[in-house]
């Protein structure tokens, strides 16, 4: 059993990763216990996948090796630190988490500092553009400025937009906030449309030559009838029950 | 007049078997034209990485998973496609469990890919831990990460996946800080690009790369403006792209083929709008109030 896994892997894993998108797809005919199935068995994955993961990439060489045979043995503070935030379960012992959360979220704190330093103020330096160079350059220099002021008068909440040009600053900086979101969204569908894109690939040109590879074999001709009868079985019924309910 | 007011009313299942079909075609014919038109972030990408110094590492932060695999594969791709004709070493690290084995696995088959080119030509082949490596899977605090493996690489990383001692490895051998580091690619599906801007690249003057999914492109224009990105790919556009710069211009690659299908999608859901709208103008002419989504 073992060395027929070992030599057949590579269809097993195209087979199941097969069932596996069919089976999250079925949502998008209706919520059903299909859909629900994969999903489980995919959370169920992927947490067992990172437990093993976790403690063989990072627990097992950076904390319990140095600790055990390295004679790190002070890293034994690590796990005294880490297990104060389960504290945060028990009512009476909960000030010991509260502890170990300061600490972080005093780490966190600082950092943000230096982000939004390093983070925003090239950018705000970089806002300062010259008039200068070729035409076309003075041209989109002109209209950065025009776009940025009018985005900027937009959020300026201090006085009611009642004089004119503020006013019309402000409407036509709405304006262009919402050509810079159409952009994202339009930029958002291709995305979405690319993971599609990623599945069906994986369907038609990984999927498909596999099963014609397998039809040349006669057990593959006895064992799809049933197993497509059997599929076809299950979901009657599991729709049909939902619909039911629904009704 | 009555079927274009029906047109807003088309059940959702119905446009989703339509969505199939249109992107199936390209996918089963394979087109292998590439895009002409190249964007300048990703010719910039490109010269950023042909400018890297010989004795120097590209750092590839690997932050997608199975989820996106469709559009930052191909990106991670078409750059290690040109890392290896360059004989540029690299290291890729995974802030993602599954990204960890999925970048590992496109590394080797890019890497049996071009051997297979370089075995044709006489070349000497590429071989990992000599040409690249790959650290695994990392976790913790991020900041700590990229701000430590700036300052002492070999303590930070220790070892790669497969638990060999960094030091014991040709490519990773002579890293010791961000000195040895050419240029950070940050290959990413959830925005580590300000860790990466804060902790390393900015401070130490590192060209940063961000190869986002199409939905986070749009935020990162200012940072390419400031230039604190050096290059950007946006997508699976921005990896085919690449790959005609990289010399797969006529080759038939799986971004060429979701390019196509993105353009036939594009057009398809124009064409929806447009139908859609024309509905809801004659409705609304006609006083029809029968319009409106369809959840159901």
């Amino acid at each position: 059993m073992v060395n027929w896994l070992a030599a057949n892997y590579g269809s097993i894993a195209i087979w199941a990763g097969a069932l596996c998108t069919f089976g999250i797809y079925t949502i998008l005919y209706k919520e059903n216990k299909f859909y629900r199935f994969f999903e489980h068995i995919f959370i169920g994955v992927y947490g067992g996948y990172g437990v093993y993961i976790t403690w063989h990439n990072i627990i097992l060489p950076k904390w319990w090796r140095p600790m055990t045979s390295e004679g790190l043995w002070w890293w034994i503070f690590a796990a005294v630190l880490g297990s104060m935030f389960y504290f945060m379960y028990s009512k009476k012992h909960a000030w010991i988490s509260r502890v170990i959360f300061g600490l972080f979220m005093g780490f966190a704190a600082g950092g943000i500092f230096r982000e939004f330093y390093e983070g925003y103020f090239p950018q705000i330096g970089s806002s300062m553009k010259p008039f200068s160079g070729s035409y076309s350059n003075i041209l989109s220099v002109a209209v950065f400025y025009v776009v940025l002021l009018a985005a900027m008068s937009y959020f300026f909440f201090s006085f009611e937009h009642k004089h004119p040009a503020v006013k019309n600053t402000a409407a036509a900086g709405r304006w262009f906030l919402m050509i810079g979101f159409g952009a994202m969204f339009g930029a958002t569908v291709m995305g979405r449309m690319t993971l599609f894109i990623g599945r069906l690939n994986f369907l038609i040109n990984r999927w498909i030559p596999e099963v014609r590879a397998e039809a040349q074999s006669s057990l593959f001709w006895i064992i799809m009838p049933a197993v497509v009868l059997i599929v076809s079985t299950i979901g009657y019924f599991v729709f049909r029950k939902s619909q039911k309910l629904e009704a | 007049m009555r079927f274009l007011i029906r047109l807003q009313n088309i059940d959702r299942r119905i446009l989703y078997v339509l969505v199939a079909i249109v992107l199936s075609v390209p996918l089963i014919i394979r087109p292998a034209k590439h895009p002409e038109t190249v964007f300048p972030e990703v010719r910039k990408t490109y010269d950023t990485i042909d400018a890297v110094k010989p004795d120097n590492i590209v750092l590839l932060s690997v932050s997608w998973g199975a989820g996106t695999q469709a559009e930052n594969d191909p990106q991670m791709q078409a750059l290690m496609r040109h890392m290896f004709a360059n004989n540029t070493k690299f290291v890729v690290m995974s802030w993602s469990l599954v990204g960890s084995e999925l970048s590992y696995q496109s590394g080797m088959h890019v890497q049996a890919d071009v051997n297979k080119q370089r075995s044709r030509e006489g070349k000497p082949l590429l071989e990992y831990g000599k040409d690249w490596a790959h650290v695994g899977y990392k976790t913790g605090s991020i900041s700590a990460i990229v701000s430590g493996l700036g300052e002492n690489f070999q303590q930070v990383m220790k070892q790669d996946r497969n638990g060999t001692p960094l030091t014991e490895l040709a490519a990773t051998r002579n890293i010791k800080n961000y000195r040895d580091i050419g240029a950070v690619v940050d290959l990413t599906s959830v925005g580590l690009m300000g860790y990466w801007i804060a902790y390393l690249t900015t401070p130490k003057h590192i060209p940063l790369i961000y190869c986002p999914t199409a939905v986070m492109s749009a935020t990162a224009y200012p940072y390419l403006d400031s230039g604190q990105l050096s290059g950007m790919l946006n997508g699976v556009m921005g990896a085919v792209q690449y790959e005609t710069l990289v010399g797969q211009a006529d080759v038939a690659t799986d971004a060429s083929a979701s390019s196509w299908a993105l353009s036939a999608a594009h057009i398809y859901i124009i064409l929806l709008i447009v139908l859609g709208n024309l509905g809801y103008l004659v409705a609304r002419k006609t006083g029809d109030r029968s319009g409106g989504s369809k959840l159901g």
